[in-house]
């Protein structure tokens, strides 16, 4: 094993059919090659041929990796990725917050990797070098909240754990009349963390996530419902082996350095990603409302979806991931008059959510009125809005399921009620209509135990868009899926350009991202720029570093690879290199997994109708669409010419052999683009 | 009882009624002629050096679980006692303050200086200090112990005389059956480890960036000091943030 530093040099691989674990040593070439992450998460899904169309998602053959990198732990701020197949066949790449990725580098893995399928539900117990199956019948079933404080509870460092020694004579006779040994012992620190998935994952609904801490998911593409297909419902673990560090000193002087310029942050600081509720709909006119039918209230009077009027009505506390001193997240318990939300213990939600399952099922307009009305209700009105915004993102966090993709499956089955194109009885009598989040609880019960019509909505928006148009036989149906790549829009538009180009979605590495990278540069039309920016946050992923910071962290990001690895030869260009290797594998996995062969024709051009035939009906950019409701433009001109900057060919967008080559991974990736160049 | 016992030597500086309180106070009573602070400490709190009768006073709702004084903690402690083997090494084992993160709340697990009553108990030792059988546990008088620390009542833990995890853990075992969970142990030699305050300039506090999550201020007591272990704590801190019964 390469004596490395940063990183372990240990990924433990868990085989659920055979219950063994095998330790993968990479080579240190690996990891200056793949650095770790999301990059090296990608290179094992080649390496293992998961990338092979024969490899069904939920099958056991499909590997699911939880995987951290040289600054995870001790580093400015802790995150970990989910690299697997998605359910829905293209690529599986989350992130995360949280304490569980520094747990795991403590406990002296760069990863762990999932094969196979236990015949029971299971839990994975990781304490340091010690990784045990253990039995999970009494978590499966219950939401993540509650199985994650069980599990918590039952992992305990080995220092931590002992038997009764105390006896009364031990004691002052007085206490011992008092107070008398219970004989109970040692066990009550609570240091272990915990990747859980809900009932979501556990009944393989497609867009299942892995959350932790309650409210932090890797939240996209359905890790959970492969967590689920293993019947693996969660990985505890605990770990007290520490960081090691090439250059302790300079790495945590810069650490420090990070913090210091963070702590003047007060953005993050002061509402988290509440801070851009405002912005988002009544500046770029770009949040989402109603299925995306609109994109800002023409009455400004909704204000509940802003940082500070949020903070008045709802936060408790604010709560940081180890190591970052932003704290993002705010602590919120839900007050409304209604007995079924109230007393709910949530986070604000994020901003996605917000965006996804607030504005977007219609949780903000007052009865029989749209959001072209004036608005007409009272701030009391509105933080019942509220209520109901953070007791979907509550009901999604606790099911384990992303709410984006969740919020657009709604929003569109919304619409199609609104539009009469669906009927009550579709919905197996559910009256889901906008602002009812009755019908929302009701809909989302069915989905997680894949009961009557939910084990067809299980399978994500765009599928359902699909099941509706041709049991109904109105193919008009497909054009209210707000989807990109199949997979549901986050909470940024493309038709005012004030947020997002369309581009941006077109061509992210994971499909319907909205943290992708090169934002500015695609509204300027700068692709160099654009690319630098998408390579850039593959690298972040790969760090694993969170994006949230990343102003801080600029300049420094490479010394502290440096001071983690001993590296002493790594470069700027090193890192960004790092992620353009995982976007071009990328693209050839999602191209490859799903045999296309016209990628641009069925794959590309899957994006909403919606962009370029519904203008935004209100707000600052009213009458917008995207690229002037001209396809052609974005398709066959803005596309090409972005590919053409990638190096790629410019009728199917693939990596050419050269460009692998000059990537280094050739080796790995070519024969696969060989088969579709 | 013998007056406050070794809390004598703790309290230094003030004594009050209060409970802890929630921001510093600009206005602090007359303390007894006795007991009031030299003028060397009081410059020293200026100054931001090391003071005695001070206390570390923690307030859960405003920590955000960032780990900033663990990683302090942790790095003091390694380096002074492990300087070799953890010289390419962070390791938050070594710390004596852990924060624990439980969903929505965190609980700032660190020790209380709980005491024991005399007229109660038989005896006002700390609980750890009195179940230990090499009377490894105790507390540093004023103006003694260690090289760059005041002194201010500190608990000290005797190294050489405490006979490690493996053979003994009454200490660990009384605060978390009954107490806290304020004693850990370090990774390498398996001893017994847990807050002296750095004898009276904690680097905790200092390493804190959320203001009044953790203060060291005049020390306010009202008779004895008591402490939760870290499951109920978060129960506790359910009820006063959420109005949520939950059982851990």
């Amino acid at each position: 094993m390469a004596d490395l530093k940063g990183m372990t040099g240990k990924i433990a691989r868990v085989d659920l059919s055979s219950g063994t674990v095998t330790v993968i040593e990479p080579e240190e070439e690996i990891y200056k090659k793949f650095l770790g992450g999301s990059a090296l998460g990608v290179y094992y899904l080649f390496k293992e041929g998961i990338v092979s169309p024969d490899v069904d998602p939920l099958g056991p053959d499909n590997m699911l990796q939880f995987m951290i990198g040289p600054v995870t732990g001790a580093g400015a701020n802790v995150r970990s990725v989910t690299v697997t197949k998605s359910a829905y066949n293209f690529i599986s790449i989350a992130t995360s917050g949280g304490q569980a990725a520094a747990e795991l580098k403590y406990a002296g893995w760069d990863g762990i990797q999932i094969v196979g399928k236990a015949s029971k539900p299971v839990y994975i117990a990781v304490i340091d070098d010690n990784i045990e199956i253990r039995d999970a019948g009494h978590v499966w079933g219950k939401g993540v909240e509650e199985a994650e404080m069980i599990l918590k509870a039952e992992v305990v460092a080995e220092l931590e754990k002992r038997e009764a020694m105390l006896r009364d004579a031990d004691l002052t006779p007085e206490w011992a009349a008092l107070r008398p040994i219970k004989g109970q012992g040692m066990g009550n620190k609570r240091l272990a963390s915990v990747w859980a998935i809900g009932q979501g994952g556990e009944n393989q609904v497609w867009y299942a996530n892995v959350v932790t801490e309650g409210a932090r998911a890797h939240g996209r593409y359905g890790p959970g419902a492969v967590m689920g297909s293993k019947n693996l419902k969660a990985i505890v673990i605990r770990g007290t082996k520490g960081h090691r560090l090439a250059d302790k000193k300079t790495f945590l002087s810069l650490v420090d350095a990070v913090h210091q310029s963070e702590r003047q942050d007060y953005f993050w600081r002061s509402y988290g990603t509440a801070g851009i509720g405002a912005a988002s709909a009544y500046v770029e006119d770009s949040y989402p409302i109603r299925n995306w039918q609109w994109c800002s209230w023409a009455d400004p009077s909704v204000k509940l979806i802003e940082g500070p009027q949020m903070d008045m009505a709802s936060f408790v506390k604010a709560q940081a991931c180890p190591g970052c001193v932003l704290h993002c997240l705010f602590t919120t318990e839900v007050t409304s008059e209604d007995p079924l939300m109230n007393g709910t213990m949530t986070d604000m939600p994020d901003w996605e959510a917000m965006g996804m399952v607030g504005g977007n099922l219609g949780y903000f307009e007052m009865e029989g009125k749209t959001p072209s009305d004036p608005y007409g209700g009272t701030h009391i009105d509105q933080a019942e809005g509220l209520a109901k915004m953070q007791f979907s993102a509550f009901l999604h966090d606790n099911y384990g399921l992303d709410y984006i993709e969740g919020g657009a499956l709604l929003g569109l089955l919304m619409e199609l009620r609104q539009r009469d194109l669906i009927s009550v009885d579709d919905l197996d009598g559910i009256d889901l209509k906008w602002g009812d989040v009755h019908s929302v609880d009701a809909i989302l019960k069915k989905i997680i135990a894949r009961e009557g019509v939910g084990d067809q909505l299980a399978n994500g928006t765009w599928e359902t868009a699909k099941y509706f148009a041709e049991k109904k036989g109105k193919p008009e149906i497909m054009n209210y899926p707000v989807t990109t790549h199949r997979y549901g829009q986050p909470a940024h538009d493309v038709r005012s350009g004030g947020d997002k180009n369309a581009l941006e979605y077109v061509t992210v590495g994971r499909p319907s991202e909205h943290t992708g990278g090169g934002t500015a540069g695609f509204v300027q039309g700068d692709y160099a720029a654009a690319i630098a920016g998408q390579d850039g946050k593959c690298a972040t992923d790969s760090l694993v570093a969170c994006i949230f910071p990343g102003g801080h962290m600029a300049g420094k990001t490479v010394d502290l690879i440096k001071a983690a690895t001993g590296w002493t030869d790594f470069t700027e260009e090193d890192l960004v290199k790092v992620g353009a290797r995982q976007y071009a594998m990328t693209r050839l996995f999602d191209i490859h997994t799903q045999q296309l062969t016209d990628p641009k024709e069925q794959w590309d051009k899957l994006v909403p109708h919606r962009w370029f035939y519904d203008k935004l009906p209100t707000g600052p950019l009213a009458g917008t669409v995207a690229y002037e409701g001209n396809p052609d433009k974005l398709f066959n001109e803005a596309l090409p010419a972005y590919w053409k900057a990638r190096g790629w060919t410019e009728d199917k967008g693939i990596p050419t052999l050269e460009k692998l080559k000059e990537l280094g991974i050739d080796d790995i990736a070519g024969d696969i683009a060989k088969q579709h160049l | 009882m013998t007056g406050t016992g070794v809390a004598g030597l703790v309290i230094g500086g003030v004594v009050g009624s209060q409970a802890f309180p929630r921001e510093v106070p600009v206005e602090v009573a007359p303390a007894p002629e006795e007991a009031a602070a030299p003028a060397a400490e009081e410059a020293a709190a200026a100054e931001g050096g090391p003071v005695a009768g001070y206390t570390l006073v923690a307030d859960p709702t405003r920590c955000t679980g960032c780990m900033k004084c663990a990683v302090a903690c942790a790095e003091k402690w390694a380096t002074e006692l492990f300087p070799e083997e953890t010289k390419e090494m962070v390791n938050l084992e070594f710390s004596r303050i852990r924060p624990m993160r439980f969903q929505y709340v965190d609980v700032i697990n660190v020790c209380h200086y709980c005491q024991l009553m005399e007229w109660a108990e038989g005896t006002d030792k700390f609980p750890c200090e009195a179940v230990c059988p090499e009377e490894a546990i105790h507390t540093v008088p004023e103006g003694e112990g260690k090289e760059g620390f005041y002194g201010m009542g500190y608990k000290w833990i005797d190294r050489d005389k405490c006979l490690g995890a493996d053979k003994c853990w009454r200490c660990a075992e009384i605060c978390e059956e009954q107490f806290a969970s304020g004693i850990s142990f370090d990774p390498i030699e398996k001893k017994a480890q847990a807050c002296s305050r750095c004898g009276g300039d904690p680097e905790c506090v200092k390493a804190c960036p959320e203001p009044l999550a953790l203060q060291w201020v005049p020390l306010m007591r009202n008779g004895r000091f008591y402490a939760t272990q870290p499951a109920p704590s978060a129960e506790l801190l359910y009820r006063k943030m959420y109005n949520r019964r939950r059982t851990l």
